[in-house]
């Protein structure tokens, strides 16, 4: 997990498959300490999760807007439905 | 009738409630925890003669104390409500999920652990030998799946030996794991067996050592001051979570070795990944993507911009029929060149905005925008930038407007102004149409030249307006070094996607049309005149202040040029062409916005009124000049901020401006 860390903070991006063709080790082992390195709050998730502040209420002409200032929910008539979904995940290094 | 109650423990889609609802079927009730939100569900069953209370616990990662679920679950557990606590794990990823049973490990509540999901690790071609891991374990374990009804006799049976046998996990080989972090032995020497009733001094160690507030308190109260610094001393170099986390999975391994069999998977990547994030052709291949991306949109732009040309005729039509009718020429003139201009200009801009909105969101939809967005990763972050910025830069080659509506797939507000912000530096299609004409007019052979300094000087231009607009947009914590799942290529789902898009074109028609009128109304103003050039404002005050704009290398018919291009580019030569030929402003600088061709001696012309270093100083206050009334619009559509929209357009007026007296001076050292 250091070595791990350690290559998330030399600021080069890399796949989950780098990652683990660098630590020789398999997807499935860089996955679970991504997720137990987020759990500890080393690294943060920054995307494929749904944004608590979609718009930022300021869309409130666009149609579809949910108003979703202050809920959780993507405001749709800014960001396509499931977007975040096709765009991967992503963690950054706190 | 004997009695036992159940704790259901496991990570979140670990098949808890799966468990729990077959095994209490209605005899179940849905509370909260006391002076918590979480959820608490309690339900009973009856088997062999014993009634069983069932708690499912809520679901949570692990037994730290990061959020109330796990506060809960933890508390129950060592609370010694449950007589026995049945660990559930997916059995498909079980490196992954047996991270709730390490971290379980060292708690005093007798357990048994089921490994869910069987027909998923089979479907993966897995095996998992149960006794093996049974012994290893010294905890009963089974193997089933939850939704199969039939498959519970198996967990009964499972249930009352662990009951019986009030069964704990061995933990040998875990500690053995632990001793190994610096300080370890001697925090767990300074722990007796009855600080925490519940837990192991093995386990309250590990918790120390991960920096667990709540076990931390505890020992505060429980220890004494000699004891506490003798902790904390010792904890000083241990490691912390991550070398307890090294620990667990280290075990995990261990554990699962002769226990799970799978066919072996090498890393890979397919074809088409194996291309976008290569280091050599990863980029090529994005800027690729992206220019078969913006030529794709034209095709369904293309019938739009069509009828909006249809707008343009009506136009000359509406114009005829005004004038026969002796409607008076200000009227004419405000529906014609006012209104129907307008009308025609928003619609050939709604072409491109449905043209891109489709093909980028559709390239976002099946997955490559993540690819393109990996790939430029790096380079963008040099900038403060996501590696997304680099499409609204590439399609701003071709039109401003279509790269600041490209910016929407930015996330984050300040990274998605600065993306505009820089975008708009890059000269766009208008201005590729005009930089190569004059330039071959006033430097022939030289002009590659000036085309590859006004790409450098795009390059140097951005890099400045990052730096100076980034300060206060991009946060230093916003940018850091980046981990990605691509996730896999997909088919689009069409319907969500034309939704979003016709949506999308809607707002930006409402939004555009209102800036584009008035704009085009202010200019029509200023440059009406009654058929004299002299009569219009923008020649009045051409003429004064051109003292001040030929510091800058712009005569005043250069730079009322340079303030028309500003509602589009395209009308720059045009206005020239009217001024230098002698013709009306007013009417110069209609027959401009409506595309007319230029005065077909124009060459003879610039070349007779306009020096070389004034024509060098054009180029650059044109090609870095705000985009036009357009690209203004779209800004403010995707930012939603007037405040941030006028500052940049007033910093490209002004830089555009500079850049045009630095060409100035310097052409006058060289011609």
């Amino acid at each position: 997990m250091t070595e791990l860390l350690n290559l998330l903070k030399d600021g080069n991006s890399r796949t989950v498959e780098m990652l683990a063709f660098e630590l020789k080790t398999d997807k499935a082992d860089v996955e679970r300490q991504l997720e137990y390195l987020e759990h500890i709050g080393a690294i943060k998730r920054v995307q494929g999760l749904p944004q608590p502040e979609g718009c930022g209420g300021t869309c409130g002409s666009c149609s579809g807007c949910s108003g979703c200032e202050g809920s959780a929910a993507v405001c749709k008539g800014c960001i396509p439905k499931n977007a975040d979904d096709n765009m991967g995940t992503l963690w950054e290094v706190v | 009738m004997s009695a036992a109650t159940i704790a259901l423990l496991g990570q979140p889609n670990s098949g808890k409630s799966t468990v729990f609802n077959a095994l209490t079927g209605m005899r179940q009730h849905v509370g909260n925890w006391p002076g918590k939100t979480v959820e608490k569900k309690e339900g009973s069953f009856a088997h062999n003669g014993t009634t069983y209370e069932v708690a499912d616990l809520p679901g949570s990662y692990s037994m730290s104390a990061n959020s109330d679920e796990e506060v809960i679950t933890r508390d129950f557990i060592t609370s010694g409500k449950a007589d026995v606590v049945c660990i559930l794990a997916d059995s498909s990823q079980l490196e992954r999920s047996l991270f709730m049973l390490a971290d379980y490990a060292g708690l005093d509540a007798p357990c048994f652990l089921v490994l869910n999901m069987e027909d998923v690790a089979k479907d993966q071609g897995k095996s998992i030998d149960v006794n093996v891991l049974e012994k290893k374990l010294g905890i009963p374990v089974m193997l089933f799946s939850a939704t199969d009804t039939k498959a519970y006799d198996k967990f009964y049976e499972t249930l009352e030996r662990a009951l019986k046998g009030k069964t704990r996990i061995n933990v040998s080989e875990l500690e053995k794991e632990y001793e190994k972090i610096e300080g370890y032995n001697d925090i767990k020497s300074s722990i007796s067996e009855k600080a925490l009733s519940g837990c192991t001094p093995m386990w309250l160690t590990a918790k120390y050592i991960e920096g667990d507030k709540v076990v931390s308190a505890k020992l505060n109260e429980a220890l004494s001051k000699d004891s506490l610094s003798k902790l904390e001393a010792a904890s000083k170099n241990s490691g912390g979570a991550i070398a307890t986390g090294e620990c667990k999975f280290k075990w995990i391994d261990e554990l699962l070795t002769g226990v799970v069999n799978k066919p072996k998977t090498s890393v890979s990547l397919g074809k088409l990944d194996r291309i976008y994030t290569s280091k050599v052709w990863g980029k090529p291949a994005v800027v690729l993507t992206v220019i078969l991306g913006l030529i794709a949109s034209f095709i369904p732009a293309l019938p739009i911009m069509g009828l909006g040309s249809v707008v343009d005729m009506l136009k000359n039509v509406v114009h005829d029929a005004l004038v026969n009718a002796a409607v008076p020429d200000i009227l004419t003139g405000l529906i014609c060149d006012v209104v129907l201009q307008s009308m025609g200009y928003v619609i050939k801009m709604l072409g491109f905005v449905l043209g891109v909105t489709l093909v980028f969101g559709l390239l976002e939809e099946v997955g490559i925008m993540a690819r393109i967005s990996y790939v430029f990763d790096n380079t963008m972050g040099r900038l403060g930038l996501q590696g997304k910025s680099v499409m609204p830069f590439l399609v701003s080659f071709g039109c401003t407007m279509g790269g600041a509506a490209g910016a929407r797939v930015i996330d984050n507000w300040g990274q998605k102004v600065l993306t505009i912000a820089l975008a708009w530096a890059v000269p766009c299609g208008a201005a590729w149409a005009i930089i190569p004409m004059l330039s071959t007019v006033f430097f022939g052979l030289g002009a590659p030249l000036v085309i590859v300094v006004i790409l450098l000087v795009m390059i140097l231009h951005m890099w400045i307006t990052a730096k100076i607009f980034g300060k206060g947009l991009v946060k230093k914590e916003d940018r850091c070094g980046m981990i990605m799942e691509l996730p896999p290529y997909h088919k689009p789902k069409w319907g969500a996607l034309l939704r979003y898009v016709f949506g999308r074109t809607k707002d930006t028609f409402f939004r555009v049309v209102k800036v584009v009128l008035i704009v085009c109304l202010i200019f029509w103003l200023l440059s009406y005149g009654s058929g004299e050039t002299d009569t219009s404002i923008l020649y009045r005050v051409g003429t004064a202040i051109e003292p001040v704009t030929k510091f800058f290398g712009l005569p005043w018919q250069l730079f009322i040029a340079f303030i028309a291009a500003s509602v589009g580019k395209e009308g720059a030569v045009g206005v020239i062409s009217a001024l230098y030929a002698g013709t009306s402003y007013g009417e110069g600088f209609a027959a401009a916005m409506s595309g007319a061709a230029r005065a077909a001696n124009l060459n003879e012309l610039l070349l007779a009124n306009v020096s070389k270093p004034e024509a060098l100083a054009f180029i650059f206050a044109i090609t870095f000049n705000l985009p036009c009334v357009v690209a203004l619009a779209a800004t403010y559509q995707e930012i939603h901020s007037v405040k941030w929209t006028l500052k940049i357009a007033l910093y490209y007026t002004v830089v555009a401006l500079l850049l045009a007296c630095v060409a100035y001076h310097v052409g006058l050292l060289i011609f």
